[in-house]
C-alpha cells in the first residue's frame, strides 16, 4: 500500500504520537503500508513554512519509504526560492497547500503561479480539505474546510497540473464527485474520511470518477491508519480495483 | 458473529469474554426518511461485515426539541425494529425529560413491556438540569443505562444550545453515583482530550468510543485516564472509523475484550439479574 496522506513533525494544537521518522515507519509497518507521501505537520502553523520543509528533508533523508512533499505558502515571501530548493535540493515530489490556514484562496494569482510552477517541475499538488474536524479546533482558531467549489475552480484553471484532494468529506454530493461535471480529469480523491459502508461514498466516487482516481490515504499520525485500511478491506469492489486504490494509482502519480 | 471469528488469526483466545461484539451506540432510521427500511438493512449489513454481534440503537425523531408524540412514535418504530432484528438490535428508549411524568411513563412502558435496554437523552436539556433527575432516578430503579448525547467545542454548534458536555455528566454522576451513565461519542463530540479529563473523577460514567473523527491515540488516552473498564465500543453510524480505531489502538487484548463487549454486557446484565 502507498499512503498519499501522511505527516511528520508537531501540530500546534494537539500532541501527535508516532510523528518521528522511526515512529511513523513503525505505524506503517503495523498497518501494512509500504510507502507514504509525507509533509511537515509543523509547517501548517509555522509562519515560514520552509522551516518545516527543512526539518522534513532532514528527517526523510536516506529513508526511501518516506516520500517528502513540500508545504509552501504563496502568500509568503520567498516561495519561488523555496520551491526550487524543495524540488531540486530536497527531492520533494509534491506540494501540500493549506489555503485556509495560510490565508489565501487557491484561485489567487500567486497560488495559481505556484501551482503552475510546481506542476511544471512534475510535482503532484495535494490539497488537504481540513486538518482537524472543526468541532475540535482550539479556541484560538476557526479554520473552515477548503470549499469544494474553490477546488473545482483551481483544477479547472490548471488543467495541466495533477491534483490529489486529501482528507475531505461530502464529495459525492458536490461538483467534485459528480460524473460529467465539466472538470478536467486531473484530480484524484483520497479516502481517509470517506465511508465504505452504508452511504459508501468511496463506492459512489468509483462509479462517478472511475477507479483510477481514488487514492488510499490515512492521515497518519493524526489518524489511526487502521481505519483507512479497514475501509478498503470491507469495500464492495473487485480485487483489481482495490489494488489500484491501495497502490497503483498513487504509484502512477508519483512516478514510482 | 463472534469476535473471535472476526479477528481470525489476529486474536488471542477470549477467556474473560466470549460474547458478541456489542455496539453501545447506534441508530436506525426514522420513517420520515423514505429509504428507512433499506437504510436499516444497510446498517445490519455493515455490522455483519465488521463482526458486530449486537447493536444498541435508538431512533431519533426529526423534529427538535423532541415532542411527546414524536418520541413515542420513534419508540414504536424502535420496538418494531427489535422484532425485525431479534437478538441483534437492542433498543434505547428516547424521551424528552421536559415532559415529566409522561416521559417517565414512556420509559417504564418501553423497558417493562417492550424489553428496551436503556434510555437515550439528546440535547433537549443539559445533563445537570433538574428536569433530568427523575429520568435518572427511574433508570436507577429499572437498572438500565442512560446514554447521553454530549460534546465539548470551542465553536458551539448553533442548533444545539443545550448540548451537554462531559462536565455536565460528571455533575449528574456526583449526584447519582449509582446511575449507569454513558457519555456519547468521544470521537464525535469535539475536544476529546477535554472530555476524557473531565470524566477522570467520575467512575460511574462510561464513555462510548464512537464518532467520525479518526484521531490516533484517543482510545489509549481514554484507557490510561479512565481505565478500559469504563470504555464501550460504539459506532454511531461511523462504522469503519470506529472499528478501525479500536483495531489500531495499542492496548492489551484483555483491555480490548472489555471495550468490545464485556463492559456493555455487564451493564445489560444488571437488569437481567434484577
Amino acid at each position: 500500500m502507498i499512503d498519499i496522506n501522511a505527516y511528520l513533525g508537531h501540530f500546534a494544537f494537539r500532541q501527535l504520537r508516532h510523528n518521528t521518522p522511526g515512529g511513523l515507519l513503525r505505524l506503517m509497518d503495523r498497518a501494512g503500508i509500504e510507502r507514504a507521501a509525507v509533509s511537515s505537520a509543523s509547517a501548517i502553523t509555522y509562519r515560514n513554512a520552509q522551516a518545516g520543509n527543512e526539518e522534513l528533508a532532514a528527517d526523510t533523508k536516506g529513508r526511501g519509504r518516506l516520500i517528502p512533499f513540500a508545504v509552501l505558502n504563496p502568500a509568503y515571501a520567498g516561495w519561488r526560492d523555496d520551491l526550487q530548493i524543495c524540488q531540486e535540493e530536497f527531492g520533494m515530489k509534491g506540494l501540500r497547500l493549506y489555503p485556509r490556514w495560510h490565508g489565501y484562496k487557491l484561485t489567487d494569482p500567486a497560488s495559481l503561479e505556484l501551482i503552475h510552477a510546481a506542476a511544471g517541475r512534475g510535482m503532484l499538488i495535494t490539497i488537504p480539505v481540513r486538518v482537524e474536524d472543526r468541532r475540535q479546533q482550539s479556541w484560538l482558531v476557526d479554520v473552515a474546510d477548503v470549499p469544494h467549489d474553490e477546488i473545482a475552480a483551481v483544477v479547472k484553471a490548471a488543467p495541466a497540473a495533477r491534483f490529489a484532494i486529501l482528507q475531505g468529506v461530502g464529495f459525492a454530493g458536490s461538483v467534485l464527485g459528480r460524473p460529467n461535471n465539466g472538470l478536467p480529469g486531473n484530480y484524484s480523491i483520497e479516502i481517509s474520511l470517506l465511508t465504505a459502508l452504508i452511504a459508501n461514498e468511496i463506492g459512489q466516487l468509483i462509479a462517478a470518477l472511475g477507479p483510477d482516481r481514488i487514492l488510499f490515504g490515512t492521515g497518519a499520525p493524526f489518524h489511526y491508519p487502521e481505519s483507512a485500511v479497514l475501509k478498503l478491506d470491507v469495500l464492495d469492489a473487485p480485487a483489481p480495483v482495490k489494488d489500484r486504490i491501495r497502490r497503483g494509482n498513487a504509484a502512477r502519480l508519483l512516478g514510482l | 458473529m463472534q469476535r473471535r471469528t472476526f479477528l481470525g488469526g489476529l486474536a488471542a483466545p477470549w477467556p474473560a469474554f466470549d460474547g458478541p461484539v456489542i455496539d453501545a451506540h447506534n441508530h436506525l432510521n426514522h420513517r420520515a426518511r423514505t429509504s428507512w427500511k433499506e437504510d436499516d438493512r444497510k446498517l445490519i449489513d455493515a455490522a455483519d461485515k465488521l463482526g458486530i454481534g449486537k447493536l444498541c440503537c435508538s431512533i431519533l425523531p426529526p423534529e427538535r426539541p423532541l415532542s411527546l408524540e414524536g418520541f413515542r412514535q420513534s419508540n414504536v418504530y424502535m420496538f418494531e425494529a427489535m422484532q425485525r432484528f431479534p437478538d441483534r438490535v437492542l433498543g434505547y428508549c428516547v424521551v424528552n425529560p421536559g415532559y415529566g411524568r409522561e416521559a417517565l411513563d414512556e420509559i417504564r412502558r418501553c423497558v417493562e413491556e417492550r424489553g428496551f435496554i436503556g434510555v437515550k437523552l439528546y440535547n433537549d436539556y443539559r445533563a445537570d438540569e433538574p428536569l433530568v433527575r427523575p429520568v435518572v432516578e427511574l433508570a436507577i430503579e429499572l437498572k438500565i443505562p442512560v446514554l447521553h448525547h454530549a460534546g465539548h467545542t470551542s465553536w458551539l454548534p448553533a442548533p444545539q444550545p443545550r448540548i451537554s458536555d462531559a462536565s455536565h455528566l460528571a455533575a449528574l454522576a456526583a449526584r447519582y453515583p449509582e446511575a449507569m451513565l454513558i457519555c456519547a461519542h468521544i470521537c464525535g463530540g469535539g475536544d476529546w482530550e477535554w472530555s476524557i479529563k473531565a470524566l477522570r473523577n467520575s467512575p460511574s460514567v462510561y464513555l462510548d468510543t464512537s464518532g467520525s473523527v479518526p484521531d490516533e491515540g484517543v482510545v489509549e488516552a481514554a484507557a490510561r485516564i479512565l481505565g478500559a473498564s469504563r470504555l464501550l465500543f460504539a459506532c454511531d453510524l461511523s462504522m469503519t472509523v470506529s472499528m478501525g480505531r479500536l483495531r489500531g489502538a495499542a492496548l492489551p487484548e484483555s483491555d480490548k475484550r472489555l471495550i468490545y463487549g464485556a463492559n456493555m454486557q455487564r451493564l445489560l446484565d444488571r437488569r437481567k439479574r434484577a
